[in-house]
């Protein structure tokens, strides 16, 4: 039902974006480095050199100029998208495990790891967009350290200076931005580690995958869940598809099908789940190794995945995906 | 009897995913409704910007 490409990395895939427009996709690694392709046909455009730990996160501004970058090597980078020129070096005592832009791609937040001696923290950065990009102030201007357990995952809410958080005991949480005061939680939204957290293009609602096997769609301003999605494995990453009733799901296997599976085809699945109705539609085949990471084109026309296996995998809908409903002439809301 | 039995079964299933689908896009006009409101008032300003697409060149 779907064409494919297939390219790739030295190593594990960590995270993988588009941009607004879709042409381009980001990835990182834990080979160091940090790649662009064009979407259509896979082609590098380039590489984004000179981290010296693996690259755990990337984000990209609303119009491809910036992009910043989070590693293992303490470091939180911002690079010029045309050219591969590193702008700006943050440095912090620990690894950086998560990155992204706010909506106006003015600020950017980051969650630093608790290790030796330091807590886990999620630092705001105003960017400065004019010039050159090269001059950016070393300060935050907010820091906070969350109490409890820590966060894993991180981007901006809705409205200004609210940051929307996963944590690794399964909670999501808003933290104001400014005070660090944890406004909202639901201690509940998972039963373990939260490995993901993507934005419906709003914001009014997100999906997070867990390593408790499930995925969940909640509600931005109130945390309420909305959906479930109850699978059999370990969950990396989930995705909405934009225009589609859909929410795709990647993590490793199912223990039945490590010994029925032939290993010469990559066995590890995206799993496509109904958004509305919490069921199970299909899975598209392709990597060697668990599903890190997953992203949804902005059309919707195409998504892709980033494995434990190097590959980064395209999927282009063919004309039957889109004209499929499988569930009658109901119109849904994206 | 089977038959009927079957279409009574699906026919429960579709008014099942017609109240999914109902409440679903009943909350999501209210979200829009709330954005909406905020956009509107200056003190709820939100990030979200209008469509902004610049060429980029590629070296």
């Amino acid at each position: 039902a779907m064409s494919g490409l297939r390219f790739g990395h030295e190593r594990s895939l960590t995270q993988i974006k588009f941009n607004k427009e879709g042409d381009l996709l980001f990835s990182c690694s834990k080979d160091l480095i940090i790649n662009v392709w064009f979407t259509d046909n896979g082609e590098r455009l380039g590489t984004y050199d000179g981290h010296n730990g693996t690259v755990w996160t990337i984000d990209i501004d609303g119009d491809s100029k910036l992009l910043v970058s989070g590693s293992a090597d303490n470091t939180m980078k911002l690079w010029q998208v045309s050219t591969g020129k590193c702008l700006y070096t943050w440095e912090f005592p620990t690894a950086v495990k998560r990155v992204a832009f706010s909506p106006d791609s003015t600020q950017i937040v980051c969650i630093t790891e608790q290790r030796m001696g330091y807590q886990a923290a999620i630092r705001i950065f105003d960017i400065n967009r004019e010039g050159d990009g090269t001059q950016q102030s070393e300060e935050p201007v907010s820091m906070f350290n969350p109490i409890g357990s820590k966060p894993t995952v991180c981007t901006f809410g809705i409205t200004p200076n609210v940051i929307l958080t996963g944590h690794e005991s399964g909670k999501v949480a808003l933290f104001d931005a400014k005070t660090g005061e944890e406004t909202l939680n639901n201690e509940r939204a998972h039963m373990d580690v939260v490995t993901d957290l993507q934005l419906s293009p709003d914001r009014t609602y997100f999906v997070t995958s867990s390593k408790d096997k499930t995925a969940r769609l909640h509600d931005t301003r109130t945390l309420r869940v909305l959906k479930t999605y109850q699978t059999e494995t370990p969950l990396n990453s989930a995705a909405i598809a934009p225009g589609k009733p859909y929410v795709l799901l990647g993590g490793g296997q199912d223990a039945m099908s490590v010994t029925t599976t032939s290993s010469r085809q990559g066995k590890f699945e995206t799993r496509f789940w109904h958004k509305i109705f919490e069921e199970e539609l299909g899975r598209v085949k392709g990597h060697f190794g668990p599903i890190n990471t997953l992203a949804v084109h902005p059309s919707g026309k195409c998504y892709t995945s980033g494995g434990e296996d190097g590959f980064v995998r395209v999927h282009h809908f063919d004309e039957s995906y889109f004209k499929a409903k499988p569930y009658g002439d109901l119109e849904i809301e994206d | 009897e089977d038959a009927a039995e079957e279409s009574n079964v699906s026919a429960e299933l579709i008014a099942h995913r017609k109240r999914l689908v109902d409440e679903w896009n009943a909350w999501r006009a209210k979200c829009r409704k709330e954005l909406g409101e905020e956009r509107q008032d200056p003190k709820g300003r939100g990030g979200e910007q209008e469509e902004q697409k610049e060429e980029i060149a590629i070296e």
